[in-house]
């Protein structure tokens, strides 16, 4: 009984697994035909890579603002990225704190006041056990508006 | 975290004051046994590998017993785990005034569905756990959940006993 039950878990699992293979696959392949990403160009020619509609939403209340956006390497589960929110809400100057677990980006929103230092983001998120790869630093100010979405 | 099965209840909090190790201590519940006891547990990170979509891990955990039947332990913990799937194994040997004996467990599982940060995320799994007290595998389904700060996850094993975690991230 327990060894059908077993059957019933693993076998649709197995199934999932390789549907779910292609489907990552192909839209691994959308990311780079720029559906449903942003792709934004910066001053120093860098390119960093957002969800355009959730970006838009982060920043709507954020004029202003400081917008850091960190990729990060190993963040593949809600539960154990709580503490990058919890780490950063107690930080003077944050304002807000996006976590999009899809793209492995965070998104903190600063006062403009903020001094931002790489280095800190970047060891706050290690303590947390993932790995930071890249941090862009925007002004939302210069964002609103771009018409991302339409891109 | 609050744990419970058939033989014990119990709860165990723990702190880390880096990412490299943690402190716990476990109070136990010996409900067979009708004995209460403490756990002091340390956690080692021994090796980490995050990737775009995957994080790797490998713990040395070892635990010394404050009352009880004095039994201490030490082993390893390992996981891997991408958005959609889990594997994850762990080996302790335990010594205690009684008698030395091993245990050994593999849990492999998968989400049936994706969810964004915040959402209620499911897993379902099997857990397969090894006693050499009575060397046998004991193989059961796992259903986990977590939502924000809050993670349960719940079983029942080849004996109908409950095994259940449910942790609290302060």
């Amino acid at each position: 009984m327990r060894y059908l039950l077993f059957s019933i878990l693993i076998v649709p699992s197995l199934a999932l697994a390789e549907a779910t293979m292609h489907t990552d696959h192909s839209n691994h392949g959308a990311h780079h035909s720029h559906e449903g990403h942003l792709h934004t160009q910066m001053v120093d020619g860098a390119e960093i890579q957002l969800d355009a509609e959730r970006f838009d939403k982060f920043v709507a209340d954020q004029s202003g603002s400081q917008i850091a956006v960190v990729s990060v390497i190993g963040m593949v589960c809600d539960f154990c990225a709580r503490g990058i929110e919890k780490t950063f809400q107690k930080e003077t100057g944050v304002k807000k704190i996006d976590v999009d677990l899809a793209n492995g980006k965070v998104l903190i929103a600063y006062t403009a006041a903020a001094k931002i230092v790489n280095k800190d983001i970047e060891q706050k998120i290690l303590s947390n056990g993932q790995t930071v790869t890249d941090i862009q630093i925007l002004t939302a100010q210069s964002l609103i508006g771009r018409g991302f979405n339409n891109e | 975290m609050v744990f419970s099965n058939e033989m014990r209840d119990a709860a165990y909090y723990h702190y880390s004051p880096s990412y490299k190790y943690s402190l716990g201590i476990e109070l136990v519940d010996e409900k067979k046994a009708m004995k209460n006891h403490a756990n002091f547990r340390y956690t080692y990170l021994l090796n980490r590998k995050n990737t775009q979509n995957s994080q790797r891990n490998l713990y040395f955990q070892s635990s010394l017993s404050a009352g009880g039947n004095d039994e201490n332990s030490y082993g390893f913990l390992g996981d891997w785990e991408t958005r959609r799937y889990f594997i994850g194994f762990g080996a302790q040997k335990l010594k205690s005034n009684l008698r030395d004996y091993d245990k050994q467990f593999f849990q492999i599982g998968f989400s049936p569905y994706l969810g964004d940060y915040g959402d209620l995320h499911s897993w379902l799994m099997i857990k397969s756990k090894h006693d050499s007290r009575t060397d046998k595998w004991n193989s059961y389904p796992v259903i986990k959940f977590f939502k924000g700060d809050y993670l349960l996850e719940f079983g029942v094993d080849e004996n109908n006993e409950p095994d259940i975690h449910f942790t609290i991230r302060f």
